[in-house]
């Protein structure tokens, strides 16, 4: 990724919202106009679709181009991604691989979700079998089981997670495309005392489910000249991992895949974790920033939270994190809740961040998180560095 | 608050697949059978239709101990609609000798005595007429 021949030239995300009562299809539908006129291109240009799955269409076996019919779109490429939250920024690096290979010039990449309104996903596999009979309170169970251990070998300061909270509720009351109930200012204090779900983890831990939908358009620099683009971001390094430790039946489930998929990201762009400028991870529970802070080499492992203390978070601090208010603090879209940061790092990257502008803005790490296997920590990983043209 | 099965009566109803039904089987006669490849000589859990070790379908079905450890555990103080009203309980993750993890509850057991590390042994609740193994303090 690292020869800068791919350009992110538009983007858009709508308003995200609890229980809005809109379709999925309404909400794809307005982050493709938007992410167009962004471009300031025309819908022709695109042939290519990389969409990610959602709960909202779940039954759909042809959700991928059904959807695109309705968007009048007529492809040379069309790929589904169920990555869950990781599908956004691998959908980047999907659409990067299909125009390099020649499949296809422009790719719409876009993820909406109306979860809070509809849910048609029905998961099944062990979770039927093995899960639901045990009574565990889905995300937040695993998330529960997985903060316990954490503490167990390292020691969890809650204070770090309260500032991490706190950090991102700041940033969501500056983003008018946040999710109007979280928008009211938070403290540490009521972070701490906010109602446990699955001890150790907190409702303030968690994300909210709610509605909404992000897309970019993805071309080649050279063309994206032609069309006159104003501005570009390249997508410079890419990772993933699926199945980490997966044969492993009794591995430490506080090693995530972000430890290999991080690893090969900063390989192929040829950064280390002090070069990154401002750090968007995917977030749907606040321990898991500490763990990718730590597996994608930020800091040394079980010293997060210390991290998370020594270092400004703000928009206008030493690593900028989440300037958007992160899912935790603008609401979660759903399976689409992983374009957030990633349209939020792409948006300081072309420097239309307003009042939360960062200052250093060459440069942006996003990073996805998607399902959750059995007793581990979760089966997703991606890591996508960004980097704006000069 | 110690207590037999906290989830009694309204545990959910496991649903098995065609290539799980040795283990459930098993359950019904008291036995906790884990899936083993010789090849590897390993044990797998959660079930499945493959050797996880090698990628290969020589898998045997043999029976464990029942004697583990508790790796990790959670106090559900929330619950999804047909046990909200069983809440508080423990939902633990049970590392046994034979070298597999199982996600499961823990009975005669309060919410206080729980750690990490503490030493457990199998037990069976009812989930609808399907055996389900727990475990409890050993």
């Amino acid at each position: 990724m690292s020869d800068r021949s791919i350009a992110i030239i538009g983007y858009y995300e709508t308003k995200i919202e609890l229980k809005s009562g809109r379709h999925v299809y309404d909400l794809a539908g307005e982050a493709m106009a938007g992410a167009i006129a962004h471009a300031g291109i025309d819908k022709s240009e695109i042939n290519g679709f990389a969409v990610s799955s959602c709960f909202s269409d779940a039954g759909n076996p042809f959700y991928g181009p059904v959807l695109a019919s309705y968007l009048g779109l007529e492809l040379d490429w069309c790929q589904i991604t169920d990555l869950g939250g990781a599908s956004a920024s691998g959908n980047v690096a999907r659409a990067a691989a299909a125009i390099r290979t020649g499949m296809c010039d422009t790719v719409l990449v876009l993820a909406a979700d109306a979860q809070s309104s509809e849910n048609k996903g029905v998961i099944g596999a062990f979770r039927s079998e093995f899960q639901y009979p045990v009574g565990i309170m889905g995300p937040p169970g695993y998330f529960g089981l997985l903060s316990r251990r954490y503490d167990h070998q390292y020691g969890l300061d809650l204070k770090a997670l309260g500032k991490l909270a706190v950090t991102q509720r700041n940033h969501a009351l500056m983003n008018d495309k946040a999710c109007e109930k979280l928008r009211r200012p938070l403290t540490v204090e009521e972070y701490l005392a906010s109602p446990m779900i699955s001890d150790p983890i907190r409702m303030l831990d968690c994300v909210m489910v709610c509605d909404g939908a992000s897309a970019l358009v993805v071309t080649t620099a050279a063309r994206a000249r032609e069309l006159g683009a104003r501005k570009m971001v390249h997508p410079i390094g890419y990772g993933e991992r699926i199945n980490h430790l997966e044969t492993e039946q009794c591995p430490d489930i506080t090693e995530v895949g972000h430890s290999i998929a991080g690893a090969r990201a900063f390989k192929t762009a040829g950064l280390t974790p002090a070069q990154i400028q401002s750090f968007h991870p995917y977030d749907d529970f606040l321990i898991a920033i500490v763990l990718q802070l730590e597996q994608l080499g930020f800091c040394d492992i079980g010293c997060g939270c210390r991290f998370v203390m020594e270092h400004d978070l703000s928009y206008r601090g030493d690593l900028p994190l989440n300037t958007g208010g992160g899912q935790i603090s603008a609401g979660q879209a759903g399976l689409a809740g992983g374009a957030h940061n990633l349209v939020e790092a792409v948006r300081q990257l072309f420097r239309e961040a307003g009042e939360r502008q960062v200052e250093q803005r060459h440069n942006a790490m996003v990073t996805g998180i998607g399902w959750i296997p059995y007793g581990r920590n979760w089966a997703a990983s991606t890591a996508l560095i960004l980097e704006a043209a000069q | 608050m110690s207590t037999p099965d906290p989830l009694a009566g309204q545990r959910p109803v496991p649903v098995p697949h065609n290539f799980t039904l040795p283990f459930w089987d098993g359950a019904q006669e008291g036995k906790l059978l884990l899936q083993y490849d010789p090849d590897a000589g390993k044990y797998q859990f959660y079930p499945r239709p493959i050797s996880v070790f090698s990628g290969r379908r020589n898998l045997e079905w043999r029976e464990a101990s029942g004697k583990g450890t508790v790796y990790t555990y959670t106090v559900s103080h929330k619950a999804p609609p047909p046990l909200r009203h069983v809440t508080p309980f423990v939902v633990v993750t049970v590392e046994l000798f034979e070298g597999v993890r199982i996600m499961t509850n823990l009975i005669n057991c309060s919410l206080e005595e729980v750690r990490i590390g503490m030493p457990v042994r199998l037990a069976w609740v009812k989930a609808g007429d399907i055996n389900f193994p727990v475990f409890e303090p050993d």
